[in-house]
């Protein structure tokens, strides 16, 4: 459906995507993962016909998206990061414009804005000015202008930012039925949101494409594919070192008051042996749990590498952080 | 054609719904209410010299360049610009649409409002006739070179508008377009020599509404009005396609 080839931008002297190339496939819900400043909104203007790639190129529905970009545009729904819309419409009228702006008829038009009306729970503010709406229902909004023509594909950047948690909750909803009549690409830097929505993942970082697959072939595949968690009954100042040797475990984290993150293989399972040294020595064990890497982990992992690189330091990192707080919450 | 049609609407809709519009179109009344009164009054005085009121009106004052110098940047200022700056022009360049579609669609919206603003001056046409009699023929003409004068001045507003986000800038620019435009014309009167006369003749704005309003249609005139409002609307739509910017 979305096919890209060797996508570059470069603004200046900085590379924000650097020869990106992927294939999205009809019917696919697909989340393009990064921190932010990684080239996701690039990457979703490129694709969308918004920016210009510096080089490659983009079809959509197998319309190039240089030469033939008014039928491929046509093919596509997009809903911007920021939803700009005009302030001073109804919600109603914006909606009969962007109809005649996408080139459908007036009777064809009127039935499909009752219904994306509807669709995304605008029905109570149909007849109000846009000015004075809130964060979520201009973003809804913007989710109707977007599925308006009935897209083929459907492309939504950061959906939820800014929204309150329970109008995460409805616009997640809205989504995932989406999903089910269209192709959709959707990028976001909150994790639980692509765990929860899409079939693929595409981890984007410095404008390179650095993992991709299922969320659960991501997590397999992570060189850390297994974490234990032990947590001892009294500081045990050698602990660290006698769960590092033990075979494998691959590295082990001191977190203080006893407690250990020790990362193993996926098919290896030290807990046993672990177990036999806490005996040995006469250690209290409190807690021994396996857990499997999260999709956080292996996010982090991809895009924490050269931390020692400037860039990381004021603009991937930074947003890192965000990025963990969101899925603690 | 549908997209075209779409914005002319939406962008009438907001012109008629704007407050800045009707503040313009009072201030245009005002003024020309003024000066018809001015032109009235100097002519019913019996040592004046024997004229037509409409005819002084239609560009022979120097109030009526003032009016138009100020006002076009005003009405086109906003029309690119603030799709820049608040970012709606994103969803409106990924829908199917071309550039052409867009700038013409604002610059026709334009046109159509700058035509309603000049509207109520056709009463002082009424007044003329009701007390005296109207030549309706350079009336005709006079309203031809307003219309065309004008599409050449809200082009190039149109075009700067796609210039900038910011629509203080653009009006800035777009009156630095004018005035240079309007003067160079001006620079006739400075040559003697036939071809640089000739050369600045033709680009000569207050001759051309001077013979506008006394009936005189010269078909140069025309193709200069089309002819630079059609470069000035290729310009926009160009700056349009080449999205650089961010």
């Amino acid at each position: 459906m979305i096919e890209a080839r060797d996508l570059t931008r470069r603004y200046g002297e900085f590379t924000a995507v650097d020869g990106l190339s992927f294939s999205i496939e009809e019917g696919e819900i697909v989340g393009i993962l990064g921190p932010n400043g990684a080239g996701k909104t690039s990457t979703i203007r490129m694709i969308t016909g918004f920016l210009p790639p510096t080089q490659g190129r983009v079809t959509v529905a197998g319309k190039d998206l240089s030469r033939d970009s008014v039928a491929a545009r046509g093919a596509l729904g997009y809903l911007p990061e920021n939803v700009a819309l005009y302030t001073d419409m109804r919600v109603s009228e914006y909606l009969a414009y962007r109809a005649m702006l996408e080139g459908m008829g007036r009777h064809e038009s009127r039935g499909r804005i009752g219904e994306v009306l509807a669709r995304c729970l605008l029905e109570d503010v149909r007849e109000q000015i846009i000015g004075t709406l809130s964060r979520g229902y201009r973003q809804r909004v913007g989710l109707a202008t977007a599925i308006l023509h009935r897209p083929k594909a459907l492309v939504l950047d950061e959906p939820t930012i800014g929204l309150d948690p329970k109008q995460i909750v409805a616009i997640r909803k809205l989504i995932r039925e989406l999903g089910r009549e269209s192709t959709l690409v959707l990028s976001t830097h909150i994790l639980p949101e692509v765990e929860l929505l899409c079939d693929r993942v595409m981890i984007i970082d410095r404008g390179k494409l650095v993992a991709e697959g299922s969320p659960e072939s991501l997590r397999a595949t992570s060189t850390a594919a297994a974490r234990i968690r032990v947590v001892l009954k009294q500081d045990q100042p050698e602990a660290a070192g006698v769960l590092g040797s033990l075979p494998g475990v691959s590295s082990v984290r001191d977190v203080g008051e006893g407690g250990f993150e020790i990362e193993c293989l996926a098919d290896d399972d030290p807990r046993e042996m672990i177990f036999r040294a806490a005996v040995e020595r006469h250690w209290v064990l409190l807690e021994l749990v396996r857990t499997q890497a999260s999709l956080e982990d292996v996010f982090v992992r991809l895009t924490t590498q050269e931390v020692e690189s400037p860039l990381d330091v004021d603009s991937g990192r930074a947003e890192l952080s965000d990025g963990t707080e969101e899925v603690a919450s | 054609m549908s997209a075209f049609l779409a914005t002319l609407n939406r962008e009438l809709r907001a012109y008629f719904f704007s407050p800045l519009a009707y503040i313009v179109m009072a201030a245009l009344l005002l003024i020309n209410g003024f000066v018809f009164w001015l032109i009235v009054s100097f002519l019913s005085d019996p040592r004046a010299a024997v004229g037509a009121p409409l005819e002084l009106f239609f560009g022979q004052t120097f109030f009526f360049w003032l009016v138009l110098l100020f006002m076009t940047p005003v009405l086109t200022m906003r029309l690119l610009s603030e799709e820049r700056r608040s970012g709606t022009i994103e969803v409106l360049m990924t829908a199917p649409v071309t550039e052409t579609q867009i700038v013409l669609g604002k610059f026709f919206a334009a046109l159509a409002f700058y035509i309603v603003l000049w509207l109520p001056t056709l009463v002082y046409a009424g007044v003329i006739a009701r007390y005296s009699s109207v030549d309706w023929g350079p009336v005709a003409s006079g309203y031809l070179g307003i219309v065309g004068v004008g599409s050449v001045f809200l082009a190039a507003g149109v075009f700067a508008s796609a210039l900038t986000r910011s629509q203080l800038v653009a009006a800035l620019v777009t009156f630095m377009i004018l005035v240079p435009m309007f003067t160079f014309g001006l620079l006739e009167n400075l040559f003697n020599a036939e071809p640089a006369k000739q050369a600045f003749g033709y680009l000569n704005l207050w001759q051309h509404m001077d013979d506008f309003s006394r009936g005189i249609v010269d078909t140069r005139r025309l193709v200069y009005y089309l002819s630079a409002t059609a470069l000035f609307l290729f310009l926009a739509a160009r700056t349009l396609a080449v999205r650089k910017w961010r």
